[in-house]
Order: structure tokens, then C-alpha cells, then sequence
């Protein structure tokens, strides 16, 4: 009998967990917005490039590492800068990388998110920093959005890879909730 | 038999002092500025100490190892809530700012951080950043961020016994994002309304001083004298001593 309960509170919540799309009763209340993927091809997402300095349009986060300077371009990639004279900083190169917003640097490399990748730069030379290592999947973003109570689109693989979600107006409820 | 076993008692804990002690060295010798690291500021997800880079996601502390610079390695992967945002290395520990509070992590061990606390408020947007025994988090309101609530703030948090945070001052801020910490001096970045200064003479209580209007700021570094930040406008670069002056040395403007 124990064991029989056991297994009823076992099953109970396991299906607890179960996103199920036939639900007849709202968990709670659709306010006519739900989270939408946004997807991102692996192809998109391996455009990495070196290019000549590029002026700041959006700058983000920034990071030192004496004498350079790293600022941010959102979502774009990263700006390099001589500041051996603060009073003279000189913008020296640019590198373009899709879904940029952060990075760190130690010694030689410069390590940098590029959408859910994780990717290493070796900036001896920091006008022309060479990519020397891609490690996928180092930021993972789950196949659901941040946010516990809400509605949201059923991710569709084939798509490609979930880079973001974004709040959108919907019509019908979707199918997919956390 | 009997007689041996207070000894081995005895040697047991004293090997086990000599461990913890030089444990504590090594991990303080990793969080010292080193001149190969570089250093970010609060808003990163990004940080390095010692052969150790640290990755905050939106869920978790991803932990890599890169003794071997060209090739991170993954040591471990700490799962946390929701809402992770920020992560901010101190001498041994890490302060990782989320949406409903701040974690701190142990990092003796760099490649495997262990949980000390969380210190939760009320849900909001908070980098952190510390000196000497407080840590001083900035909490925003805005449409992702605290939206039951109406007031943004600066906390200071009594991080002197990292198990158990303490609150021991809050004060109303305009629109915190990065901040930064000097000496006597606190800086907050507030957005469109510019650079809010602060005299922290008394660490536990922060005395506003003025806000530099025409300096939008997102994301500050402080080394010293020296303040770097960006904002809507581009990078600014300051120089300030004590006596409260601010002198400009450059900009790279947004074009």
C-alpha cells in the first residue's frame, strides 16, 4: 500500500512537469501575449570577421586589458582600442561577431560570446586577432523562455538554434507554458 | 593503540589547518590584480581570475579552465534560478547579480565554486560591486526588470561574513545600471541621466554628491583615479582625486 502511494505521488509529479498542449484548463490566466523563439542558423551564427576600426553606433560593456581597451558594440562584436594614452585613445580594429555582448581577456586571448558560442582570439596582434577556438553551446539557452508563468511558442529545431525569445502580442493562446 | 590516536587526531587536524590556510592563499593569490588579467565591469557576464574564466547565463554559472589559454575547458556547471545577469570576482568570492538577489560563491576552489548565501530583495535589475567588507548593489525598475515596483535603489550589504549578507543601508536611485567603486568614491551609471557620483568616506553610507547630466552612462570601469566608461554618447575617459574634481581626458564619440 505505501509503495502503491509512492508510486501515485511519483506519477503525480512527474506529470506534473509535462508541458501538455491538450490542457483544457489554464494554469493561469493568457493575457494575449506569449514569448516567440528567435532562431538563429549555425551558418548566421559562424560569420566571424576582422575588419578595419569601425566608429561606436551602440556601445555596451567594456573591459581592460592594459594597454587595450574592449568595448562592446551590442550584439555586434567588439571594438579594440590602444589606450596607452588615455588622453589619445586610438580605435584600432573591429571584430564582427553575430549576438556579441560580452567578453574577457587574459595574456594573449580574448574570450567573447557569440550567441550560444563560446569563442577564443588570440590578440597578439590586436589589429588583426585571429578566432582560435569555437566551444558550441557554452551559453546555453534553453528551449524556453527566462520566466516561469507565461505562454510561449513550442520551439521547432529544425528552425535552428534558440538565440532569444521575444514578448509578443498573440491571438490564441499558444501551446507551449512554464 | 589507544595511546597513538589523540596523535593522529592531532596531526589530522593540523594538516587539516595547514590545507585550509594555504587554501586560502592560493585563492587570494588568484583574485589579485595580476597584470596578465584584465578587468571588467559590472555589468559583465564575463570574469576571469587566476586560469579561470567564469560565464554567467540567464540560468547558470558556467565554469571553464584556461590554464591552456587557446582551449577552454569545462570544469563544471552550476545551475541557478532564473534571471541571471551579472558576475563580479572579489578575493574569494563571486558576487552574481540576478533578478530576484545576489548570490555569493566561494571560489577557493576556482574551478568549483561553492554557494555561501543569496541575499534576495524584491525583483529588479542589480549589478554588484564590492570593497573591503560591502558590497553595493544597484536595483532598477523598468519593463524587464522590477515592473510591480515604482523605486529604483542602491543597497549596501554587509558581505563581511559571505553565509550571511546583511542589509545596512538603502538609498533611492534614479536609473542604476553599471557602478563602480573607488577609495572614498562610488559611481553609478544611470542611464540617459547621466553619472551619479558618491562620497562613501563612510562605506556603509553612501552621501550623493552630484550626477554629471551630460554624460549618459551604461557600463563604468574605476581603477583607481581612473574612470572609463560608455554610454549612449560613446567612451568617455576621466581622471578624479579627492578633492571631488573630475578632470576629462577623452571621448570616443558615437557617430
Amino acid at each position: 500500500m505505501n509503495n502503491l502511494l509512492r508510486l501515485f505521488f511519483l506519477v503525480a509529479i512527474v506529470s506534473s512537469c509535462i508541458t501538455d498542449s491538450d490542457d483544457r484548463f489554464e494554469r493561469f490566466s493568457f493575457d494575449g501575449t506569449g514569448y516567440r523563439p528567435i532562431y538563429t542558423t549555425e551558418e548566421d551564427m559562424a560569420k566571424i570577421a576582422v575588419i578595419d576600426a569601425q566608429p561606436l553606433s551602440k556601445p555596451g560593456k567594456i573591459y581592460v586589458l592594459d594597454p587595450y581597451l574592449f568595448i562592446n558594440e551590442s550584439g555586434k562584436g567588439i571594438h579594440i582600442i590602444d589606450n596607452l594614452d588615455p588622453k589619445n585613445p586610438k580605435n584600432i580594429s573591429f571584430i564582427s561577431i553575430a549576438g556579441n555582448y560580452d567578453m574577457a581577456a587574459k595574456g594573449k586571448y580574448l574570450y567573447a560570446d557569440n550567441l550560444t558560442n563560446l569563442v577564443v582570439f588570440d590578440i597578439s596582434d590586436p589589429k588583426l586577432p585571429k578566432l582560435t577556438k569555437t566551444v558550441p553551446n557554452a551559453v546555453p539557452v534553453n528551449n524556453y523562455p527566462p520566466f516561469n508563468n507565461v505562454y510561449f511558442e513550442c520551439v521547432e529545431s529544425k528552425k535552428g538554434i534558440v538565440t532569444g525569445w521575444e514578448k509578443v502580442p498573440m491571438a490564441k493562446r499558444p501551446n507551449c507554458s512554464r | 593503540m589507544k595511546k597513538i590516536a589523540p596523535f593522529i587526531f592531532l596531526g589530522l587536524a593540523v594538516l587539516g589547518l595547514v590545507l585550509i590556510l594555504t587554501g586560502c592563499e592560493d585563492g587570494r593569490n588568484d583574485s589579485a590584480l595580476n597584470p596578465q588579467t584584465g578587468a571588467g565591469g559590472s555589468m559583465a557576464r564575463f570574469a576571469i581570475t587566476g586560469n579561470t574564466l567564469y560565464i554567467v547565463t540567464k540560468q547558470s554559472l558556467e565554469v571553464y579552465d584556461i590554464e591552456n589559454g587557446t582551449n577552454p575547458v569545462k570544469s563544471v556547471k552550476k545551475d541557478m534560478g532564473v534571471g541571471i545577469e551579472t558576475i563580479f570576482p572579489y578575493r574569494d568570492n563571486l558576487y552574481i547579480g540576478a533578478m530576484d538577489g545576489m548570490y555569493i560563491f566561494n571560489n577557493i576552489n576556482p574551478r568549483d565554486p561553492k554557494l555561501q548565501s543569496k541575499y534576495q530583495h524584491i525583483q529588479s535589475c542589480d549589478p554588484v560591486v564590492v570593497q573591503g567588507k560591502y558590497a553595493y548593489v544597484t536595483l532598477r525598475n523598468g519593463v524587464s526588470c522590477r515592473p510591480q515596483n515604482t523605486a529604483s535603489s542602491l543597497d549596501v550589504v554587509d558581505v563581511s561574513n559571505p553565509t550571511a549578507p546583511q542589509m545596512v543601508h538603502t538609498q533611492r536611485m534614479t536609473s542604476p545600471y553599471g557602478l563602480g567603486v573607488s577609495g572614498s568614491k562610488l559611481f553609478v551609471c544611470e542611464g540617459p541621466i547621466g553619472l551619479t557620483v558618491l562620497d562613501i568616506s563612510d562605506p556603509a553610507k553612501p552621501v550623493f554628491k552630484k550626477t554629471m547630466g551630460d554624460l549618459p552612462a551604461y557600463d563604468i570601469i574605476v581603477r583607481d583615479k581612473h574612470l572609463i566608461v560608455t554610454g549612449e554618447k560613446g567612451l568617455f575617459q576621466y581622471k578624479h582625486d579627492d578633492a571631488d574634481n573630475i578632470e576629462f581626458l577623452s571621448k570616443i564619440p558615437v557617430l
